[in-house]
């Protein structure tokens, strides 16, 4: 077995010199200290992202992006196509985890200020992967054509259509004409497996590439101690078995969370029926919708809901070039003004999620 | 058509537009009547009849001018405030002048007469405007007449109930006037009226039975279709009743006066006056409205039949049908009554208590039909319960979180069936009936098939995930283990 298994690495060795890449995996090494933990998560929302890209392959065998047959077929892959149900389940919390995941990420990322100089290409890379992600969540919440997906559609597109200037023009490029419709559907499919994984494979080659070039980020107190103090492990195979470990852990709650929660379908949308009461967008817009509910309907000069889009637009360009204005942490000094501004935002996110969730 | 003769309204007008004035000793003064009469005229002839006249009213009350001087040209001059012969609106308003003025008709003339006459008709169907677009429909004088006007309790007056029927029917009769307002209006009613129980009674002079303004009202007359309407359907039961429930009233005839308590507990009467559902039936729907009389005995199924239409086929092409006839029996009605039909359920079904084919069909005569009822109610009740636990099953699998949508949808099939056999018993034929239950039986069968192939699977589901959880569980037990050792190596190794 053994050498078989010798002579096959050996064969390929011959071809794509892969001892080269062992030889790097057996040099990289990941820092040990006491907030290692935060560097599983990159890996965790990878294995999500993989788990959404082979469930989402086998949703498309079955599903139809269009107005009349979109609901009835995700109601045939829930009844009908054996194992659809654990698929569709799997597919829909795994996006849930995915985007908690990668919110975790980034705030670990940006407690340990691991942004700074050399790395502002990858926050920067990370930050528009999780936007993508977002884009994948609104778009895939359509898909099922159900009428809370329906409504939630049409009160994020009426949302975007209040921007002054480009506003309207992008709510009707995003719904493909005045109303939420067939079209919107069939426009939120063409983005949800066509456009955005296209995007987002293309930025998550650049982010990991940054990642395995750059190498682990090391805390500030834990880059100041002596060298002979830096404790560290083998990337390979310490740490790839540990991100390993915590995938089948995380694939387990998967499991669980899709056998005792699965994701319900609802009612088919109907265009002309009334909005149903508490129509809510999933849980990572919540924050922002909250806020907007409580801005009043005029602002200054301003129409309230402009200026609650024009701050968060303002508020996110901002925390995204967060590497190339925080000086002070690219030279090795702490920054306690962004620890301030990251738990501000952290607790602000969690407290308007909550209320928004219970209202 | 012409509503009034323009003579004679000028003259009853008189009647009418009485000034406080004018009354009492001015009528020994009337000088218009004296020369009026002298020419004997119709108005002045008339007039001398008239209640109005009776009362103390002279021509001037209505028609303006002086009626104290024999100078023609004073008591017919503008500054007598002689009007002439009022012209479309404004002979409403002359009566209305006094019949609105509580003044005039309470305190001067003691009248229990409505004082809201005037507003009433405004409201009403004839208060729209007419094809003129100058004036209303009708005016008081269309059906009071003019200068003969007497009380409606008068056999000469048009509005007494014997000859209402005739004086609405100048209007509502003549096709040609009433397509200017409402095409669609039948213009027969007359015609229905006098073969109806109530025309011939009318015609025979009894003013007790219902005329047009015993349904319609008088003044406040509104479209049958208006909900404020005493012939909208779900008020013409209530309409019918003021008569028909009032048992003194009723006893010379003979009748039950418990028809609308009876009609108010039946599904029809719930559907109609509870739910408001104007697809139910009202009294006219089965007895007819202007014609109405109780449907003959061998013409039940087919006034049942004008909604119920396939049980009635049945019926009618079933072996009861000469049976029931042969023995006078009213045919729906036998099994289901009339007023207080209740909703058809089985157990009117079989030979058990409460059913009604026993009535006829016993044990041991006329053995064929009792079996037959027999079996019929044996499947309905299978039926009934195969539906039910089909319905269990679906619930019990869709609690469990499970997508059964297509099952619940097929549940409608067997509910489609059950109501299939409750028509098909009509046919009193075994195999038809039959042929429906099985349809059932089967919907029901493929429903709780699924319904328990997915609570199946609902438990497959979570040995599935305790035998893969436990996999996942021994492999990352398996993985921290190699960490360990791994490590352990590793750190024996430096």
């Amino acid at each position: 077995m053994k050498t078989l298994w010798n002579r096959t690495f050996t064969w390929i060795d011959e071809r794509v010199q892969l001892s080269d890449v062992m030889h790097f995996l057996e040099k990289k090494s990941v820092p040990v200290h006491s907030h290692s933990v935060w560097y599983y998560f990159g890996g965790v929302s990878l294995f999500l992202f993989i788990i959404q890209v082979v469930t989402g392959i086998l949703l498309l065998l079955y599903y139809k992006g269009s107005e009349e047959l979109a609901f009835e077929s995700i109601q045939f892959i829930m009844a009908k196509v054996e194992f659809g149900w654990l698929i569709r389940s799997i597919h829909s919390w795994a996006a849930n985890l995915f985007i908690l995941s990668a919110f975790i990420h980034m705030f670990s990322v940006l407690f340990e200020k691991a942004y700074r100089k050399p790395r502002e290409l990858t926050w920067l890379s990370g930050m528009i992967l999780l936007f993508l992600g977002m884009g994948f969540g609104f778009s895939g919440y359509l898909l099922p054509w159900n009428e809370v997906s329906f409504f939630a559609t049409k009160v994020g597109t009426d949302i975007a259509g209040v921007l002054p200037v480009v506003g309207e023009p992008l709510m009707v490029f995003l719904r493909g004409g005045e109303d939420v419709t067939g079209a919107t559907l069939s426009r939120f499919f063409g983005f949800h497996v066509a456009v955005l994984p296209g995007i987002f494979t293309v930025v998550l080659g650049l982010h990991l590439l940054l990642v395995q070039r750059q190498g682990m980020s090391k805390p500030l107190s834990y880059e100041r101690l002596p060298a002979t103090d830096q404790k560290t492990m083998p990337f390979f195979p310490n740490f790839m078995l540990r991100d390993l470990l915590l995938w089948l852990l995380v694939l387990n709650l998967l499991a669980i969370l899709a056998v005792f929660f699965p994701w319900e379908l609802g009612v088919k949308a109907d265009q002309f029926a009334p909005a149903p009461a508490g129509i809510k967008p999933e849980w990572y817009f919540m924050f922002m919708f909250q806020t907007l509910k409580y801005i009043p309907g005029e602002l200054w000069f301003l129409e309230g809901e402009v200026v609650g889009i024009l701050l968060f637009s303002l508020a996110g360009v901002v925390w995204m070039f967060i590497p190339f204005w925080d000086k002070k942490s690219s030279r090795g000094e702490e920054n306690r003004f962004i620890n301030y501004i990251g738990l501000f935002a952290l607790i602000y996110i969690i407290i308007l999620t909550t209320i928004g969730w219970l209202s | 058509m012409a509503l009034v003769n323009n003579n004679a309204l000028a003259i009853v007008l008189c009647s009418v537009l009485a000034l406080p004035t004018a009354f009492g000793t001015a009528q020994a003064q009337d000088q218009c009547l004296t020369c009026h009469s002298t020419l004997e005229d119709n108005a002045s002839t008339a007039f001398k009849g008239d209640i109005h006249f009776r009362n103390g009213l002279t021509c001037a009350s209505c028609h303006g001018g002086d009626s104290h001087t024999d100078d023609m040209e004073k008591a017919m001059g503008t500054a007598a405030g002689f009007i002439g012969v009022p012209k479309g609106d404004r002979i409403s308003v002359a009566c209305a002048k006094c019949h609105s003025d509580a003044g005039v008709m309470v305190k001067k003339y003691n009248s229990a007469i409505p004082l809201d006459q005037m507003e009433l008709v405004e409201g009403s169907v004839h208060g729209k405007l007419s094809t003129s677009g100058r004036e209303h429909i009708a005016q008081c004088t269309s059906c009071h007449g003019a200068h003969g006007i007497v009380t409606k309790t008068n056999r000469s007056s048009p509005v007494h109930p014997l000859n209402l029927p005739a004086t609405c029917t100048k209007c509502h009769s003549d096709a040609t006037f009433m397509r200017t307002y409402n095409p669609s209006l039948p213009v027969d009613q007359l015609e229905k009226y006098k073969t109806s129980v109530h025309g011939k009674r009318n015609k025979n002079g009894d003013p007790k039975t219902a005329e047009c303004a015993s349904c319609h009202g008088s003044h406040e007359i509104l479209s049958a279709k208006d909900p404020r309407s005493q012939v909208h359907p779900t008020k013409l039961p209530a309409t019918c009743a003021k008569c028909h429930s009032d048992a003194t009233y009723m006893k010379p005839y003979g009748i039950a006066s418990d028809q609308f308590e009876q009609f108010a507990r039946s599904v029809h009467g719930q559907a109609l006056l509870e739910k408001k559902d104007l697809g139910a039936p009202a009294c006219n729907d089965c007895h007819g409205n202007h014609g109405a009389a109780p449907p003959g005995v061998e013409s039940v199924s087919k006034v049942c039949g004008t909604c119920h239409a396939l049980n009635a086929e049945l019926f009618s092409s079933s072996p009861h049908k000469k049976a029931f006839d042969s023995r006078k029996l009213p045919e729906c009605e036998t099994c289901h009554g009339n007023h207080e039909i209740v909703a058809a359920k089985d157990e009117l079904l079989g030979v058990g208590e409460g059913a009604v084919c026993a009535w006829c069909h016993k044990e041991n005569s006329n053995i064929k039909g009792y079996q037959i009822a027999r079996t019929m109610r044996s499947l309905a009740d299978s039926l009934i319960a195969s539906e039910e636990n089909a319905i269990m099953l679906v619930d019990e699998a869709e609690q469990k979180g499970m997508e059964v949508g297509e099952a619940k949808f097929k549940l409608r099939e067997i509910r489609q069936a059950r109501l299939e056999t409750r028509t098909k018993v009509h046919s009193f034929d075994l195999d038809q009936f039959s042929e429906v239950a099985t349809r059932g039986f089967g919907s029901a069968a493929k429903v709780s098939t699924e319904a328990s192939q997915a609570i199946d699977q609902y438990y497959f589901r979570r040995w599935g995930l305790f035998i893969a959880s436990l996999i996942i569980t021994i492999l990352a037990f398996a993985l921290y283990i190699s960490i360990r050792r791994i490590e352990k190596e590793q750190v024996q190794n430096r």
